[in-house]
């Protein structure tokens, strides 16, 4: 397609300009005089509303709010404005649910973007005497992992190389579906994120030590199911332990507890792995014979990353790449189960883009437009990551009208901001196609489910190819259908955001 | 039916073409062009040699950066192989991460330019300053028509809310 013509439509351009004075399109035209006042009186933190701490810890722990954060973060737009503050726990936290506003915060991030400060993540190390993985790390060593692994997994190039090795475990996920559909008189297949977990440290274990550990087997290794366990316990008590002042956790241990031994449970996993693979490698060294196959611990192996730096990340990258894809793939296939004329338009657009028979590579998604909206579109009404965090360690910042002292964690409602109407009209609606469209009224930076900037998602082209690669496989061999029609599951926060309930598919042979 | 509509719409993509102005495209930006800047010694010897391609980069001050690269190359590697003075130019490393190493190209350069992808798209959604001859410079790799074209750095960032915080901060 001629750049030219992508290129163009560029409507959203001048909304964007406008919205940059930090207002949302709709006010752009008063942005001029928003702008003079900021220059005269900028804000201060103690003149931001938002909640008393009383009423924000009766909200959290007495109105099921650790589950329910992404609807607080509607909530909390509705009653106080695009920013707000409440205390999170013992840490106050600026929210921010505009995407002018977001953008102006991404902008300012700095050279060495921090995520958070409090994460009882650090602590958790700290404690074992663990490296930093990625997603823990600040500073230089992170930009040190970051390099490194960037190079290796955002890269186009480098990501394609993943393509095989990914289809094969996505071939193996289509013979447990059809497994698991037999089973069922009516080929319902109950629970399907459970299946896309599998799914999802399979491939994941694929990318990292280019060796499959059987998650997709028809008897499924015990450890890998205490691995998922372990990573959804300690995504439960992630939030739980950090609001949870310190002083509560000697009067109550056993979350601190939990947590840790999940950990525990993954370091493990993560380490029994490495080493069994990297001792294979050392085999093959100490014969002459080469190294084949593409798999990322050998080379964080070769980037003489210390032993413990390889167990800390390997950890935190294996983890991550299991609740992203599963809650995307079942969530796509909820939505195109409910919409059946958008998944008859997804399926000849495969087909069309597909030789028969063939399984699709990564060069025929290019040609699949529909498919990678569908994905956009489930990604926007249910992001992975309902609220990012950023902390500008060194210096004040200002946001809209306000002045945010240094170190203050900074919340980016991304899910208020996905489902805001004034940059998706219906916003609660599942329609794909607003994505083949350039619209004026939307903002770039209203649905980031990956995050912008050196701080992004470091595995977002990995998972998009798994993703799509997955669900051109999934829609070639079956129709999917809800299970039963009329029973709608809504999303909750784990710290990530997950189905509340099992989503039940019925998956009828093509 | 509604499935066939759906595929029009992409089809549709393809002829949709909504206009909008560049911002800055007013601004008269050759009449505040500095002078270039000197050419370091390992630049001035490859100028005649075959495979070396030059380009000139219009910096947010308006100065004019002078630099040599090799065909294949990125202009993010020219950038940086060449220690130009752009501020934040690509901090992602070329990996498609962010958008700091937007440029702006001249019409008839940008014509022939490979087609974009998807992810460059969606990088380049998320820019600032974005006109219609917009790139990003890691994706664009040296080739021999590309000689002695001239490419303009978008406005930076910072804005005069910014520039309050940086002078009490400083």
């Amino acid at each position: 397609m001629p750049q030219a013509v992508k290129l163009a439509g560029r409507a959203s351009l001048l909304a964007r300009c406008l919205s940059e004075l930090g207002q949302a399109p709709a006010q752009a035209i008063e942005a001029p005089k928003t702008l003079a006042q900021a220059i005269e009186a900028p804000k201060t933190l103690a003149q931001m509303p938002g909640p008393g701490a009383l009423s924000f810890f009766y909200d959290l722990f007495c109105r099921r709010g650790l589950s329910r954060l992404h609807e607080l973060q509607m909530e909390g737009k509705a009653k106080y404005g695009p920013v707000w503050k409440a205390s999170f726990g013992p840490i106050l936290t600026v929210h921010v649910a505009d995407p002018g506003l977001i953008e102006q915060v991404l902008r300012q991030e700095g050279k060495h973007p921090v995520r958070s400060d409090l994460s009882s993540w650090k602590d958790y190390r700290e404690s074992r005497g663990h490296a930093y993985g990625l997603l823990t790390a600040e500073g230089e060593e992170w930009q040190k992992t970051r390099s490194i692994l960037a190079k290796h997994m955002l890269k186009p190039k480098e990501v394609e190389s993943y393509a095989g090795a990914l289809n094969s475990v996505v071939g193996d996920l289509v013979r447990r579906l059809e497994l698991r559909r037999q089973r069922h008189e009516r080929h319902v297949v109950t629970d399907v994120a459970g299946e896309f977990y599998k799914f999802g440290l399979e491939g994941i274990s694929s990318v990292l030590f280019d060796s499959r550990i059987g998650c997709l087997e028809a008897e499924v290794p015990e450890e890998t199911e205490t691995f998922i366990r372990s990573i959804n316990t300690m995504f439960v008590m992630t939030l739980l332990t950090m609001a949870m002042p310190k002083a509560l956790h000697r009067l109550f241990p056993k979350p601190w507890k939990t947590f840790c031994e999940a950990w525990d449970y993954m370091f493990a996993f993560a380490k029994k792995h490495i080493d069994r693979r990297l001792a294979e490698v050392a085999v093959q060294v100490a014969r002459g014979q080469p190294v084949e196959g593409k798999f990322l611990t050998y080379y964080l192996a070769k980037e003489q990353l210390s032993m413990k730096e390889i167990y800390g990340n390997v950890t935190e990258l294996l983890l991550a790449g299991i609740d992203t894809i599963s809650s995307t793939l079942s969530w796509s296939l909820y939505e195109l189960a409910r919409h059946p004329e958008v998944q008859a338009a997804v399926h000849a657009e495969i087909s069309a883009a597909v030789q028969d028979g063939a399984i699709p590579s990564a060069s025929d998604v290019a040609r699949m437009p529909l498919l990678k909206a569908v994905v956009k579109e489930a990604l926007r009404l249910y992001p992975v990551i309902p609220g990012n965090a950023r902390v500008i360690p060194d210096r004040d910042i200002q946001v809209g009208e306000y002045i945010i002292p240094k170190k203050t964690l900074i919340t980016l409602c991304h899910y208020a901001t996905s489902r805001d109407e004034r940059f998706f009209p219906e916003p609660n609606a599942f329609r794909p196609e607003r994505w083949l469209q350039r619209d004026a009224a939307r903002h770039p930076y209203a649905s980031l489910p990956f995050g912008f900037g050196k701080r992004s998602c470091v595995g977002r082209r990995i998972a998009e190819l798994e993703v799509h690669l997955a669900l051109a496989q999934i829609l070639t061999h079956f129709d999917v259908r809800p299970e039963p029609a009329d029973c709608p599951v809504k999303p909750m926060t784990r710290t990530l955001l997950v189905p509340e309930k099992d989503i039940n598919l019925q998956f009828l042979s093509r | 039916m509604a499935a066939a509509g759906l595929l029009g719409a992409v089809a549709t993509l393809a002829s949709r073409r909504l206009l909008c102005a560049p911002p800055g495209a007013a601004r008269g930006r050759a009449a505040v062009l500095g002078p270039a800047r000197r050419f370091g010694a390992s630049a001035r010897a490859w100028r005649s040699s075959e495979d070396k391609v030059t380009v000139h980069f219009i910096n947010r001050d308006g100065d004019k950066l002078t630099a040599e690269g090799k065909i294949g190359d990125s202009l993010l590697d020219v950038v940086v192989d060449s220690n130009l003075d752009i501020d934040g130019f690509g901090a992602c490393e070329g990996t498609l991460a962010c958008s700091t190493c937007h440029l702006i190209f001249e019409d008839q350069i940008f014509k022939k330019l490979d087609a974009v992808t998807d992810e460059e798209m969606d990088m380049l959604d998320l820019a600032y300053g974005l006109t219609e001859t917009s790139r990003l410079g890691c994706q664009i790799c040296l080739k021999k028509f590309m000689n002695n074209m001239t490419v303009r750095v978008p406005e930076a960032v910072a804005d005069v809310r910014q520039s309050i915080d940086m002078s009490k901060n400083s």
